[in-house]
């Protein structure tokens, strides 16, 4: 059999057609004039396509807290950790992350920061005190006795007995100071570009009345910039205005740049989105402003829970109550029990609504979040996965009890939180064009970045108008979503007659669960000023039909709880199309984001419950179906 | 008893943190007592996370292992500007100035890439051109270079023509040159590499061509600076003879300590040379020769710009994918192709024919593992369709009508710049992002071919895998610890039972959909002869065999005229446990994953669009891209 040669055959037919050309440059090598300057075909070039995923807020041995409770983990341990080694945790087990994170930021606690470490080590300087002996030999003599200090330290406090050189500004202050620089070289040393991102960060914990006003402070800026101040405490004030006023005062000295993502909302008993200013008057423009420029982001989901939503407030979205239970009893000390009315001013959503409509009132809205998740780890372990949760504190790392731990000194026969309550979660993902500190930053400030509750899925929502129904399967997806639209975190401009359409693509987890459905979460202002929510169900796996009052049947479950287990037998692995809001009013300011959730996996109770041999508590919840939340596109009315 | 800390922690006032910012009176740092970190003092215990158990690599780092640049005497006549530093900055992402002006970047880095000049003359035409003294000497390379400083396309052709009908002027191999050409590859893959970030190997092309028959190998050493500096690369012009190139690196490992492999390419045009059953004089190969060459060529570049090297449809005569960016005419030379040559030339055959010579020697020559790369004389590394710059600098680079300008001849028949394949990609499974980590991974062959798009493909063989496996999130982990990954080896035969396999693949997922997950498996039956099967395993969609044996296609959503396609068909993944239907325990086999996507536009169709012109008919303007994993070999127990 002779078979034709496919070259003989080209030549042959283009001999016949076009041969000309192939005449004329018979040689190698003979090269035809440019005709004209050819451009790189490349598509979508200076459009961030690199996803990235971090943690910006993680406590180790220098928050006087962790450090209490057993954590001895250093910033460059977290950020070995993080970047994925092998490192031992404060309670000798070995740790790994199974994928690395690409950018940590260590947020320990500016007050007394560092300051447990040198009363452990016997810096001196404090030395010169009888008490401050007596407590470096108690944080030495294991854990009970270094809890004991911890409580002898807040007595101390409030009696006015706190050792002499603590309360010195002379021998503190440098102390602090020192710790700090050392901590801003640590980060320098460990960030890479392109490989690791080390942002420079502490956090600012306000907890006026333990109502949780935490702010976790990041900059964009190395150890030149950043030395020139201290972190800001609460001590100082608890006040977030002082805290803004702080953070204007750092770009105008250094010329660096710097914003604040408050965090559990869910534990502030309705201050963290009050409309309201910290001494209780109404929040003005000039507050909203602030507010907005310093806040770009909201921590949504951490380990003490999750602060999407409440039932309470979202009595027709069956996926609320997520991450809520224990939580959602009180404040973060549980001195204070929560009451209905507080919850508006503690979930992420409600707070949406109620910028629109501050927003409407003042000028500005206030509360124009984008959203991350991160973990508030106290340990030096970023660890948000359920099958390798490093939990909350210290003595939280695992161990056989700690599902059945007291987390919150419980009010008792009132309320108690329980260790099964934790959140392994969450992280936090970016879009960015290269993984610096500059371009993770800049994602954070213009909120091209989502949040997960620990699973890295891979979510893209642009919002515009005209995406036809072939953009979401487009393999230029991303670039017909930059130019169609604006990705998430931005402002949708839309002509008159024009209506809203939506490109969401959702892609699971590559080494997790399939994807249980695809959700658009809208909320806006009506005519008569009350705000709206409403939960559209987007996209789905399986043959599944909407029923009659709109809501989607679930998914079912994999999960096996005592393998602690599951398969992705069910869900899809991709779930991607174009969303035309079907009630959209152009005269309503609103909002648009997308919820993502997996299909059911084991939380990590169901895991600690396999790997100990232990029984978990009655009303343990072992199961869940872990999501992602985007950060919203805005509408606002001309 | 438990308290809440953080509002304790909040608390400890400590006075002087009341205004953080206030300067200190006194000193403005104090000496922290903790230099050495608290986490020191905490003794190892047991590991909880699954992680620090891992010894297996849990990602893939994609990379190009065949790239020429300036130091290239044929890539230097092309009319290449750009040298090993644009080639690393393209590499890494970064945009950089093409030959011809303009400016061009990768859509996504690159993990890792070898630089792999011709060692023939490597660095000469360059230096003849920057007014090497010695050089300068021969009145015949004056005169090239008076023709080089034309700067045209015209001049430059004279100078190759010179080359190639009156032969090279032996002072290119210039050992001073090649020493200082070495010199700056070297170095400058030692600038560019950052481990955990980005790989530059150093490496050459051996560019042996008996006749015109395409012997080649890509030498990729995996050592730094210091022990490459110990050798010179090796030119075919020292000898044509693979024996010889494997002499040349046994003696390298020898006197350094350090390691390298060889990997062959373009099997496709030497013409029945490159994966031979007999020596040329007809006589066996011999135990030494296959066992030779098993040691240092581990895997073998099967899909590239000038052709994919997978199978070819006279051998394959039952695989409707089989016809895919062949290039059969012939050698360099223009000595035609026959159809006895072919079994010698592509990767399915090789592997069948290297069960035969296992047969014979007790060595397999040919348990290969496969690799894609591009092979581009460009200076870039790019194998994507939408964003293909081409097989070299003289007119291949990106213009109205490089599809029919010739990009090379054979003999007096030029080939026209359509037959080009804008492929193909290495995937390597390793642990890290290391010269050690990927270079290892090539040598036990945990690696697989593209044609170009970044699909994740494992396969794992073993004896008991189960349905379920393939929908197990941790896949990975039960592949590795139930069997052997690709590249791999499967003997002992416990319960009498056929091997399965866990094979799972996820589209690229800035690329195209997947069409279908197929089994490709070479056997040789006991009289000695071997045959071969495609199993179609997995596919997207509610397609059923048909009666013939065969999935029907797929479809196609590719609209030519704007060179698009939509991801309407086809799947995000395929997974699935299979286990040989026909498996016999006596057979030697190998079997191999191919993943299809869907239609896509081949960068014919986006230069048609891109240059708004009209190609002929033949001109192929969408294609179906593919992985080819390495196989896992099954040997019976010994008798």
């Amino acid at each position: 059999m002779k078979i034709i040669r496919t070259i003989c055959y080209s030549v042959l037919v283009l001999a016949g057609t076009a041969c000309q050309p192939v005449e004329q440059a018979k040689e190698v090598g003979i090269q035809p004039e440019p005709a004209e300057t050819v451009a790189a075909q490349s598509l979508g070039h200076g459009q961030p396509d690199k996803l990235l995923w971090g943690d910006t807020h993680l406590h180790t041995s220098n928050s006087a807290d962790a450090f209490s409770f057993g954590a001895r983990l250093t910033p460059a341990d977290a950020y070995r950790f993080a970047r994925g080694e092998e490192v031992v945790s404060s309670s000798g087990l070995k740790a790994q992350l199974a994928r690395p994170l690409d950018f940590l930021v260590v947020a320990d606690h500016a007050e007394g920061l560092g300051l447990s470490v040198e009363l452990f080590n016997g810096n001196p300087l404090l030395m010169t005190d009888a008490k401050a002996r007596r407590w470096h030999d108690m944080l030495n003599a294991g854990p009970e006795q270094s809890f004991k200090v911890a409580k002898e330290m807040i007595t101390s406090l409030s009696t006015g007995t706190l050792p002499e050189p603590i309360t010195n500004p002379k021998t503190v202050v440098p102390l602090l100071r020192a710790t700090w620089h050392r901590n801003t070289e640590v980060a320098d040393e460990f960030n890479t570009p392109g490989v690791f991102t080390a942002l420079i960060g502490y956090e600012y914990t306000s907890v006026p009345q333990g109502n949780n006003l935490h702010r976790v402070v990041v900059f964009r800026d190395g150890k030149a910039k950043t030395d020139q101040i201290l972190p800001f405490s609460a001590l100082g004030s608890e006040d977030p205005e002082d805290l803004w006023a702080v953070l204007a005062r750092y770009e105008q000295k250094t010329g660096g740049q710097v914003l604040a993502i408050p965090h559990n909302s869910n534990l502030s008993n309705g201050r963290m989105f009050a409309r309201v200013d910290f001494a209780g008057e109404p929040i003005d423009e000039a507050y909203a402003t602030d507010r907005a420029r310093w806040e770009p982001l909201v921590e949504i989901t951490q380990i003490k829970g999750d602060s999407e939503s409440h039932p309470f407030l979202s009595p027709n979205d069956e996926f609320a109550a997520f991450g809520d239970a224990g939580w959602d009893l009180g404040n973060l000390s549980l001195q204070q029990l929560k009451k209905p009315e507080m919850l508006a001013g503690d979930y992420v959503r409600e707070a949406l609504k109620t910028g629109l409509d501050l927003g409407a009132e003042t000028g500005t809205n206030p509360f124009k979040y984008g959203v991350i998740g991160s973990t508030d780890s106290h340990t030096g372990l970023s660890t948000a996965d359920d099958n390798n949760f490093f939990g909350k504190h210290a003595d939280s790392e695992p161990k056989p009890d700690r599902i059945r731990h007291v987390v919150n000194g419980s009010i008792p026969g009132r309320a108690t939180r329980i260790g099964w309550q934790y959140q392994a979660g969450g992280y936090a993902a970016v879009w960015a064009r290269e993984n610096t500190r500059e371009e993770v930053w800049d994602a954070l400030k213009r909120k091209e970045v989502y949040g997960t509750t620990g699973p890295r899925m891979r979510v893209r929502f642009f919002g515009g108008s005209g995406f036809g129904a072939d953009d979401a399967k487009s393999a230029n997806m991303a670039g017909i979503g930059y130019a169609k639209g604006v990705p998430m975190g931005g402002d949708m401009e839309l002509d008159e007659g024009e209506t809203p359409s939506f490109l969401v693509a959702a892609m699971k987890d590559p080494d997790g669960a399939n994807l249980d459905r695809v959700q658009i979460i809208k909320g806006w202002r009506g005519i008569d000023g009350e705000t709206y929510e409403q939960i559209y169900e987007v996209n789905w796996a399986g043959n599944r039909t909407l029923n009659e009052d709109g809501k989607l049947s679930s998914i079912g479950s994999t999960v096996n709880v005592s393998d602690a287990s599951y398969d992705n037998s069910i869900g899809a692995s991709e779930l991607s199309s174009i969303w035309q809001d079907p009630d959209f009013d152009p005269d309503l300011p609103s909002f648009y984001y997308v919820r993502v959730l997996e299909i059911p996996t084991p939380r990590w109770p169901a895991y600690d419950a396999k790997r100990f041999g232990v029984e978990m508590p009655e009303g343990t919840q072992t199961s869940q179906q872990e999501r992602a939340y985007t950060s919203p596109i805005w509408y606002t009315p001309k | 008893m438990k308290f809440n800390f953080l509002v304790g922690a909040s608390l400890l006032a400590l006075g002087a943190c009341t205004v953080a910012e206030a300067p200190a009176p006194e000193a403005l740092e104090a000496d922290l007592t903790n230099s050495e970190p608290t986490s020191q003092q905490i003794s190892a215990g047991p590991h909880y996370s699954a992680a620090t158990s891992n010894t297996h690599p849990t990602r893939v780092y994609w990379g190009d292992t065949h790239l020429h640049t300036n130091l290239s005497q044929d890539a230097f006549t092309f009319g290449v500007t750009l040298g090993a530093d644009e080639s690393y900055k393209f590499a890494k992402g970064e945009p950089v100035v093409a030959t011809h002006g303009e400016i061009a970047q990768l859509q996504r880095p690159l993990d890792f890439l070898v630089v792999s000049d011709h060692a023939e003359g490597l660095g000469a035409m360059k230096a003849l051109l920057d007014g090497n003294e010695k050089l300068l000497k021969v009145e015949r390379l004056q005169r090239w270079r008076e023709e080089f400083l034309k700067g045209t396309a015209e001049a430059r052709n004279a100078v190759a023509q010179d080359g190639r009908g009156n032969g090279w002027p032996l002072e290119l191999e210039s050992e001073e040159i090649k020493s200082d050409s070495w010199a700056h590859l070297r170095g400058a893959a030692e600038r560019y590499n950052e481990p955990g970030k980005f790989t530059a190997f150093i490496g050459f092309e051996w560019t042996s061509s008996p006749g015109g028959s395409n012997l080649h190998r890509v030498v990729i050493f995996k050592d730094g600076a210091e022990k490459t500096g110990k050798t010179l690369p090796f030119s075919q012009n020292e000898s044509d003879k693979p024996e010889d190139l494997w002499k040349y690196l046994q003696s390298y490992e020898t006197k350094t300590g350090g390691q390298v492999l060889a990997i062959p390419h373009n099997g496709n045009i030497s013409n029945g040379l490159m994966f031979p059953l007999l020596q040329e004089n007809g006589q066996p190969l011999g135990a030494a020769y296959v066992e030779t060459r098993s040691r240092w060529e581990p895997i073998m570049e099967v899909t590239q710009i000038k052709g994919d090297g997978e199978t070819h449809a006279f051998l394959s005569p039952n695989d409707e994918f089989a016809n895919y960016e062949t290039w059969d005419f012939g050698n360099f030379k223009g000595v035609l192709k026959t159809d006895d040559m072919l079994e010698f030339e592509y990767a399915r055959s090789a592997l069948k024919n290297g069960l035969k010579l296992e047969a014979d020697f007790g060595t397999n020559p040919y348990k290969l593992g496969m690799i894609g790369s591009t092979d581009s004389h460009t200076a870039l590394s790019t194998a994507d369709e939408d964003n293909f710059y081409g097989k070299h600098s003289a007119g291949m680079e990106p213009q109205k009508n490089r599809w029919k300008d010739p990009v090379g001849k054979g003999g007096d028949q030029a080939i026209p710049g359509f037959m080009m394949a804008a492929s193909g990609s290495a995937a390597v499974w390793a642990k890290q992002n290391t010269r050690e980590s990927i270079w290892d991974a090539m040598k036990r062959k945990e690696v697989y071919a593209t044609t170009g798009p970044r699909m994740t493909v494992r396969l794992f063989g073993g004896w008991n895998f189960q349905e379920a496996d393939a929908y197990n999130p941790d896949l990975a982990r039960i592949g590795y610890a139930g069997g052997v990954p690709m590249g791999g080896d499967l003997s002992a035969n416990p319960a009498d039972q056929a091997p399965t396999f866990l094979i799972a693949a996820a589209r690229d997922p800035m690329g195209a959909n997947l069409d279908r997950v197929q089994m490709v498996k070479g056997w040789r039956a006991t009289d000695g002869e071997t045959h071969e099967q495609v199993y179609d395993v997995k596919w997207a969609g509610q397609r059923s065999i048909g009666a013939d044996g065969k999935l029907p296609a797929i479809g196609s959503t590719v609209d030519v005229a704007n060179a698009t396609y939509s991801n309407s068909i086809g799947a995000a993944e395929l997974a699935i446990v299979w286990q040989d239907p026909d498996f016999d325990a006596k057979q030697h086999a190998f079997y191999y994953v191919r993943v299809l996507e869907i239609p896509t536009p081949r960068w014919t169709g986006y230069d048609a669009k891109y240059f708004e012109t009209q190609m002929a008919p033949m001109v192929r303007l969408q294609h179906q891209e593919r992985a080819y994993t390495s196989p896992i070999w099954y040997t019976p127990n010994a008798e």
